[in-house]
């Protein structure tokens, strides 16, 4: 795991999507999309250390939101998908939308439930921007794998189980 | 054990109190201000701008400026010419006579509907004042920290801010997309009558434009009734700075 470049890349995506995204009310999490891929091309040492710092990263950039929310809710969830990768081998794109899909929802809820819990107000529409997101990241996200794999040199065809 | 201490130190962030970690926040955005802005004025940079041709014609940012002082102002006369004639003895010359208006920069990148602004504590900023854009409010601080605020637009769906529209005073509350409501009003009101920023004890002493009205719909649940669509008069899109109303400030000491 080339440390130094994941540090980049996550700067660089945390820029985008805290400018060029933030305008966008419905766009994909480019953050969660990266998630996904370090859990399915990482072994799962690295998918969880990652996790938690891509969920760090967000909570940087979702103010008003509290810190912590992100960061607990991408770790949690992709722990999951590290572990859920070593049983189940997500190789095709179909799946790995679906998969995406399913983490945004799932780690979009708990985001917002702790949210709640540390008294945010909580916009009436909210569900229906997340399940938005979840569809735009599960539909952009198996194209940035490509790029992303090429930045951090991991093989794409490395699907061995660990 | 990886996954335990990551997720202590998750609950660590959490549990600690907002005034600590929004620091992080803002330190984030006062780093990154360069290339925010720049990956803003992308984003931005698709939508198409007037170029102003005729050498007498008014740039659109002047306008609306122009535009929201003229109306605040024909406000502010009404509401002396109402004083004038009760003869309360209680009213000021000047709406904003012992007030501190702070100019104030706008970090790039508006998130969930709030904006961060480079002022804090240190400038008296406090939660609830209002905040100026174009000469019309935009919203109110949310949150203070040392260095920084955030504030909390109008439009944003958590916002619920008191208006006078057509002679009343209602809640209208922000609807995203840039725009808020105004519910179950019973006069359908004009479509571009001004709605004003109502007072607000230690806050705001004299209305000020916040929007005008772009249409009005029936209520879903009493048809008799109507909601009305209203938009900000200033570009929310564009704000590179805005001016929050400090009512009776302290005297700093020399």
């Amino acid at each position: 795991m080339r440390w130094f470049r994941f540090a980049a890349l996550i700067l660089l995506v945390t820029v985008l999507q805290a400018s060029a995204l933030a305008n966008l009310n419905v766009g994909p999490d480019l953050l969660l999309i990266l998630v996904a891929f370090f859990c399915f091309y990482c072994n799962t040492t690295e998918a969880i250390t990652t996790s938690f710092v891509i969920g760090f990263a967000a909570d940087l950039i979702s103010s008003p939101i509290p810190m912590g929310v992100h960061t607990i809710s991408f770790g949690v969830f992709g722990t999951l998908l590290a572990y859920v990768h070593r049983v189940i081998n997500i190789r095709n794109m179909p799946f790995q939308a679906v998969a995406i899909f399913t983490t945004a929802i799932l780690a979009g809820a708990l985001s917002q439930s702790l949210a709640l819990f540390k008294g945010q107000i909580v916009a009436a529409n909210i569900w229906t921007v997340l399940l938005g997101v979840s569809i735009y990241s599960g539909i952009v996200g198996p194209f940035l794998f490509l790029p992303s794999a090429w930045w951090m040199h991991i093989k794409t065809n490395r699907f061995a189980r660990r | 054990m990886l996954f335990t201490w990551l997720m202590l130190a998750g609950s660590i962030l959490i549990i600690a109190p907002t005034e600590w970690t929004s620091s992080f926040q803002l330190a984030f955005l006062r780093i990154f201000n360069w290339p925010l802005s720049i990956g803003e004025n992308i984003s931005l940079s698709a939508r198409a701008r007037g170029h102003v041709d005729d050498a007498n014609a008014v740039p659109g940012e002047k306008y609306r400026a122009l535009l929201n002082y003229c109306t605040s102002l024909e406000a502010q006369l009404r509401e002396e010419r109402e004083r004038l004639d009760k003869l309360t003895g209680l009213r000021e010359r000047f709406p904003f006579g012992n007030a501190r208006l702070v100019e104030a920069l706008v970090y790039p990148g508006k998130t969930h509907g709030e904006i961060s602004v480079d002022k804090g504590k240190e400038s008296q900023l406090a939660k609830g004042q209002f905040v100026l854009a174009d000469n019309s409010i935009i919203g109110t601080v949310s949150d203070v920290s040392t260095g920084g605020a955030r504030v909390n637009l109008f439009t944003s769906p958590t916002s619920n801010i008191p208006v006078e529209i057509a002679g009343t005073k209602r809640f209208m509350r922000g609807e995203g997309n840039n725009a808020a409501k105004i519910l179950m009003m019973k006069d359908k009101p004009k479509i571009g009558a001004e709605v004003m920023a109502a007072k607000a004890p230690g806050l705001l002493n004299a209305p000020v434009i916040i929007g005008r009205v772009a249409r009005c719909e029936r209520n879903a649940e009493s048809a008799v009734l109507w909601d009305v669509i209203v938009e900000p008069v200033c570009d929310m899109e564009r704000l590179n700075d805005v001016v929050v109303i400090v009512m009776n400030p302290e005297k700093q000491p020399n």
